[in-house]
C-alpha cells in the first residue's frame, strides 16, 4: 500500500514509564473506529528506544516525517484528525531545538539526531520489537545466511577482525582476536555468552538494544556461534529488566519459528540454539568470569585469568563472552564489510559506541556517535548544554569506576585509549555531565561507596582498600580530613589498582584518583581551609547572600525550611548563618545566582 | 622448559605456576592464602610478581600465573616492594593480632598505618583457605556469606553445621588463627558443635573425631587396605610407616591403604 501512513509510539521503558503504554491504546481505539469510515490506515507498531527519553512519551508518523514529544492521551484525538486524516503539523507538540533556536518537525533534524551515527541502535524506534517480519523485512537474518552460504568460519573470523571491532562491554578487547582464541581452542562443546548484566547504574543502551532489536542480538551471536564452533548460547540478562527478558524469550522463539535458530538453518547444517538466564542481581556479576559462576550455579564471584573463557568458560569449555551492544554491531559488519566499517570512527577504535547521557545536560538520553567524536560536540550540540546555563564542570565516563575529565579536555577525541589516557575509561558507555555546583570530592565519595558495596569480598586490596580509602574520604568529607591524606589516597588507590583481582576493583580508585588529578585544589580546600568549594558537603559550607546580586524577589525566604532568609521586599535579604542548615535550597531558587559560598 | 626469575634462570614444567619454581628454588614470594595440597586462591593478592612475557609487563598473581619458556619473573621490583608494604599495612587493620601477619610486617619493614585504625576484634583476613579445604574434604560445612564489607566465613544460617564432622581442617589450615576450636575433657568444639574425641591406638593422645573417621572410611569406600591405620594419630602412622619402610616388610600393603 503506497503512502500508507505509520505511527510509532514509543514504548521503550522511558516512554513506558511517562505512559506511552496509555498512548498507545487510546490510539488503537480511535484508529480501529475511524478506519470504518476514514481512508488513512493508521499501522501502530510498538517500537523501542528513539534516545530522547525525558521528552517522552515520544510518536512519530511517517512518511510526512513528524515528530512529537510529550504526548498525552488527551492529544490523540487531535493527532489522529489533523496529522493524520489531514496533513497538519501540530506545532505545539514539536521539539523546539535551542541549537537551532527552532522548532522542529522531524527527529532526524533535531541537534540532537545529525551528530550521530547509529549502527547498534540502527533499528531501535525504527522497527516493531516484538516483530521478527520487521527484522526480516530490514535485512535481518541476511547476514547470518550470508555466512552459512558463502563464508568459512574462518573467513567470517578474519572479516571481524579487518574490522577491527573491540568489545563494547568495558575492555575493549578485538572482539575478531577473542574469537579466534575460540576457533582455535580444543574440544567439541563451546558456548557464546551475551553478557546483558549491565550493572552501571547510568547505563542502559543494552537494555534498550535487547527491548527494541533483540533479534540483532541473536543474529550476532548464531554468527559467532557458526565461526567458533558453537551451538548452544546463553543471554544472561540483569534480573530487573524484565521487558528485556520478555522480548528475548519471545525472539528466541519467533526465531525458531522461522528456522533461523534450531537444527539446519538455511540448510547449512549448522545448528544454534539460545536460552536466556536472568542475572544474579550483584555488579560484580557482569565481569565475565563471575558471570560465568553465576550461570554454572555457583556462586557469582570472579576467579583469576588465565585461564581465559576463550580457552576455559563455561563448564569448563572454550567461551566467547561479549556485550549486548558488540552483538548488534556484528551482523552489521558482515552485511557491510569489514572496510566499511573500519572507515569510521578513529584510528584505534572503529565504528561507534552507544553512550547514556545524563546529569546536568539538557538532553539526556541514549546518543550513538562515531568513536573520535570531541567531548564538546556530544555535551554541547548532542546534548543541547548545561542545565539551567550553568557552568560545565566535568564529565564523569565509563561508569562507577570510571573518571572525570574536566573543562580543558574538552576537545578530547572519544575511543578507548584517549580516555584511558586521561585516567578514566570508556565502560559501558555511561557520561555524567556535572557542574560547578558538584562538589568533585563528594563525587568520587559516592562512587566509592557504591562501590565498596559491590566488591564481591574476594580479595582483600578491594575490599579492605576501598573501605579504607571510604573512610578517608568520608572524613574529609565531614572537615576531619588530616594533612596527608590525598598522598595516602594516591598510595592506597594504586596498589589497589595494581593488587585487584578482577576488573572491579583494578578500576575502583579510579573516580579518587582522577578527581585528585584534576581537582586537587578543591580537595586541598576541604582538608586545609575546611571549606567546600561547591558548598555541597555541609560542614564545610557557608552561605551568604550577595547583597549587589539580590533582587530581593523573596523567593529563598520562601524556599528555607529554617526560615533563615529574611527581607523587605524588593530589598537585599540577608541569611542568618546560624540558622543555616546548608539544605542549598535557595541556591536551587535563586534566578539571579544571589547566593554564594564562603 | 626455563623461566628466569630476578636474573637467573630456573627449570619449569608445563602447567605449573611460578609461585611453584620459585618455592622449588627458595625464591621468597609471601603468601596467605597458598597451600601446598590446594590450588591457588589467588585471593590475598601477597604473591603479585612481575612478568616480562612476548614483549608486554604484567602484574600478575604468582599462585595462579602459569610459567611459559623464557618468561621473566621479577619477584622484589620497587613497585612489587612498595604496593606490597601498602597491603601488610592493610592486613594488619583486619588481623592486628596475627603472629603470622606481625611476622610479614616486620620482614618487610611495614609501618602500620597511624591515620587508620585496626579492629581489634577482627581475625578472619577472608582469604577463603578454610573453605576451600572444607570443599576439598566433601564435607562442604562452610562458606563464606554476604558480599564486599559484610562477608564472612561462617555455616549455613549460623547454625552449628549438619555437615561438620569436626575434623578440624579448617582451622589448622587458617594462616590467621581465626577460627576458633577448643578441646577440653575429651570433647572438641567447632563452629558451636561439640564432638566426642578418639584416642589414637598407639600414643593414647585424643587426635580425632568419630565423624572424621567415618568420613575418610566412606570415602576410602573398599580401597581401604588397613583399617586399623586410621585409628592412629598422624604421629603414630607416620612412625609406623616409617618402621615398615625401614624392616623393608609390607610396602605394598603401606602404599595401598593411604590412597
Ligand atoms: C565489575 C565488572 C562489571 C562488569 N559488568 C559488565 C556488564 O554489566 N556488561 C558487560 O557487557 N560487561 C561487563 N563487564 C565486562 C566483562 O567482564 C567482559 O569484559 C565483557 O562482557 C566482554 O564483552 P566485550 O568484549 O564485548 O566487551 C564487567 C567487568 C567488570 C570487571
Ligand atoms: S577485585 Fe573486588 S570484586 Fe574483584 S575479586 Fe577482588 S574483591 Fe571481588
Ligand atoms: S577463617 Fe582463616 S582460613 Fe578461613 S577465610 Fe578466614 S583467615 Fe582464611
Amino acid at each position: 500500500m503506497q503512502n500508507k501512513k505509520t505511527i510509532f509510539v514509543c514504548c521503550g521503558t522511558g516512554c513506558q514509564a511517562s505512559g506511552s503504554m496509555k498512548i498507545y491504546q487510546t490510539m488503537q481505539k480511535i484508529i480501529s473506529k475511524l478506519d470504518l469510515d476514514v481512508e488513512v490506515v493508521a499501522d501502530i507498531k510498538k517500537t523501542g528506544c528513539h534516545g530522547l527519553c525525558q521528552k517522552g512519551p515520544l510518536v512519530h508518523i511517517t512518511p510526512q516525517e513528524i515528530t512529537y514529544i510529550h504526548v498525552k492521551t488527551t492529544d490523540v484525538q487531535e493527532i489522529i484528525e489533523r496529522s493524520i486524516i489531514k496533513d497538519e503539523v501540530i506545532d505545539r507538540l514539536l521539539y523546539f531545538d535551542k541549537q537551532q533556536n527552532a522548532k522542529i518537525q522531524s527527529k532526524n533534524d533535531w541537534s540532537f539526531e545529525k551528530k550521530q551515527f547509529r549502527i547498534a541502535l540502527r533499528h531501535c524506534g525504527c522497527i516493531a520489537n516484538d516483530s521478527i517480519d520487521d527484522y526480516i523485512a530490514k535485512g535481518g537474518y541476511q547476514a547470518l545466511e550470508k555466512v552459512l552460504k558463502t563464508m568459512t568460519p574462518q573467513e567470517v573470523i578474519d572479516e571481524i577482525r579487518k574490522s577491527s571491532l573491540r568489545g563494547r562491554g568495558g575492555g575493549g578487547f578485538l572482539t575478531g582476536l577473542k574469537w579466534s582464541f575460540a576457533a582455535k581452542a580444543q574440544g567439541d562443546i563451546k558456548y557464546v555468552i551475551c553478557n546483558g548484566d549491565e550493572g552501571d547504574p547510568g547505563a542502559f543502551m543494552d537494555r534498550s538494544i535487547m527491548e527494541g532489536d533483540p533479534h540483532t542480538v541473536l543474529e550476532g551471536m548464531a554468527i559467532c556461534g557458526y565461526a567458533i564452533g558453537a551451538n548452544r548460547a546463553f543471554l544472561y540478562i540483569r534480573d530487573e529488566y524484565g521487558l528485556a527478558v520478555e522480548n528475548m524469550k519471545k525472539a528466541i522463539a519467533d526465531a525458531h519459528a522461522r528456522g533461523v535458530m534450531g537444527q539446519n538453518i538455511f540448510g547449512s547444517g549448522f545448528a544454534f540454539d539460545a536460552e536466556v538466564v536472568r542475572g544474579g542481581g550483584a555488579f560484580v556479576c557482569g565481569e565475565e568470569t563471575s558471570l560465568i559462576h553465576s550461570i554454572e550455579g555457583s556462586t557469582g564471584e570472579p576467579t583469576s585469568k588465565p585461564p581465559f573463557p576463550a580457552n576455559q568458560g563455561l563448564w569448563g569449555k572454550p567461551t566467547i563472552i561479549n556485550n549486548v551492544e558488540t552483538w548488534a554491531n556484528v551482523p552489521v559488519i558482515i552485511s557491510k564489510g569489514a572496510d566499511w566499517f573500519a572507515s569510521i570512527g578513529s584510528e584505534k577504535s572503529k565504528g561507534t559506541k552507544v553512550f547514556a547521557l545524563v546529569g546536568k545536560i539538557n538532553n539526556t538520553g541514549l546518543v550513538e556517535v562515531p568513536m573520535g567524536i570531541k567531548l564538546r560536540e556530544i555535551i554541547f550540540d548532542i546534548g543541547g548544554g548545561i542545565e539551567k546555563k550553568r557552568k560545565f564542570k566535568a564529565v564523569q565516563t565509563g561508569g562507577p569506576s570510571g573518571g572525570c575529565i574536566p573543562e580543558s579536555k574538552l576537545d578530547l577525541p572519544i575511543d578507548y585509549d584517549s580516555l584511558i589516557a586521561e585516567g578514566s575509561m570508556m565502560g559501558s558507555g555511561g557520561m555524567i555531565v556535572i557542574d560547578d555546583r558538584t562538589c568533585m570530592v563528594e563525587f568520587a565519595r559516592y562512587y566509592l561507596k557504591f562501590l565498596s558495596e559491590e566488591s564481591c569480598g574476594k580479595c582483600v586490596p578491594c575490599r579492605e582498600g576501598i573501605k579504607s580509602m571510604l573512610k578517608i574520604l568520608n572524613d574529609i568529607c565531614e572537615g576531619k580530613g588530616q594533612e596527608g591524606d590525598i598522598e595516602l589516597l594516591e598510595e592506597i588507590g594504586s596498589m589497589v589498582k595494581a593488587n585487584s583481582l578482577c576488573g572491579l576493583g583494578k578500576t575502583a580508585p579510579n573516580p579518587v584518583l582522577s578527581n585528585i588529578k584534576n581537582f586537587r585544589d578543591e580537595f586541598e580546600a576541604h582538608i586545609k581551609d575546611k571549606r567546600c568549594p561547591a558548598g555541597v558537603c555541609k560542614n564545610l559550607t557557608k552561605l551568604y547572600i550577595d547583597q549587589e546580586a539580590c533582587i530581593g524577589c523573596g523567593l529563598c525566604a520562601k524556599s528555607c525550611p529554617t526560615a533563615a532568609i529574611s527581607g523587605e521586599k524588593k530589598q537585599p535579604h540577608v541569611l542568618d548563618e546560624a540558622k543555616c542548615i546548608n539544605c542549598n535550597s535557595c541556591r536551587e531558587r535563586c534566578a539571579v545566582d544571589a547566593i554564594r559560598v564562603h | 622448559m626455563q623461566i628466569i626469575i630476578n636474573g637467573k634462570t630456573y627449570a619449569a614444567n608445563p602447567g605449573e605456576k611460578i609461585l611453584d619454581v620459585a618455592r622449588r628454588n627458595g625464591i621468597e614470594i609471601p603468601t596467605l592464602c597458598h597451600s601446598e595440597a590446594l590450588p591457588g586462591l589467588a585471593s590475598c593478592r601477597l604473591c603479585m610478581v612481575e612478568v616480562h612475557e612476548n614483549g608486554r609487563t604484567q602484574y600478575v598473581a604468582s599462585c595462579t600465573y602459569p610459567v611459559a619458556d623464557g618468561m621473566e619473573v621479577f619477584t622484589n621490583s620497587e613497585m612489587i616492594a612498595a604496593r606490597r608494604k601498602i597491603l601488610l599495612a592493610l592486613y594488619n587493620l583486619i588481623a592486628p593480632d596475627s603472629a603470622r601477619i606481625k611476622g610479614l610486617l616486620a620482614r618487610y619493614h611495614v609501618e602500620p598505618f597511624d591515620r587508620l585504625e585496626a579492629d581489634p576484634d577482627s581475625k578472619c583476613i577472608l582469604c577463603g583457605l578454610c573453605v576451600k579445604a572444607c570443599e576439598e574434604l566433601g564435607t562442604n560445612a562452610i562458606s563464606t556469606l554476604n558480599r564486599g564489607t559484610k562477608k564472612k566465613i561462617g555455616t549455613a544460617f549460623n547454625e552449628p553445621a549438619a555437615d561438620c564432622i569436626g575434623c578440624g581442617s579448617c582451622a589448622i589450615i587458617c594462616p590467621t588463627q581465626a577460627i576458633e576450636m577448643t578441646e577440653a575433657e575429651g570433647n572438641r568444639t567447632i563452629w558451636e558443635k561439640t564432638f566426642e574425641l578418639l584416642r589414637c591406638r598407639d600414643c593414647g593422645e585424643y587426635f580425632t573425631t568419630p565423624e572424621s573417621l567415618e568420613h575418610v572410611r566412606k570415602k576410602l569406600g573398599e580401597t581401604v587396605g588397613n583399617i586399623e591405620e586410621l585409628q592412629l594419630c598422624n604421629y603414630c602412622k607416620t612412625k609406623r610407616a616409617a618402621t615398615r619402610l625401614k624392616d623393608g616388610l609390607h610396602l605394598d600393603e603401606y602404599l595401598d591403604s593411604d590412597k
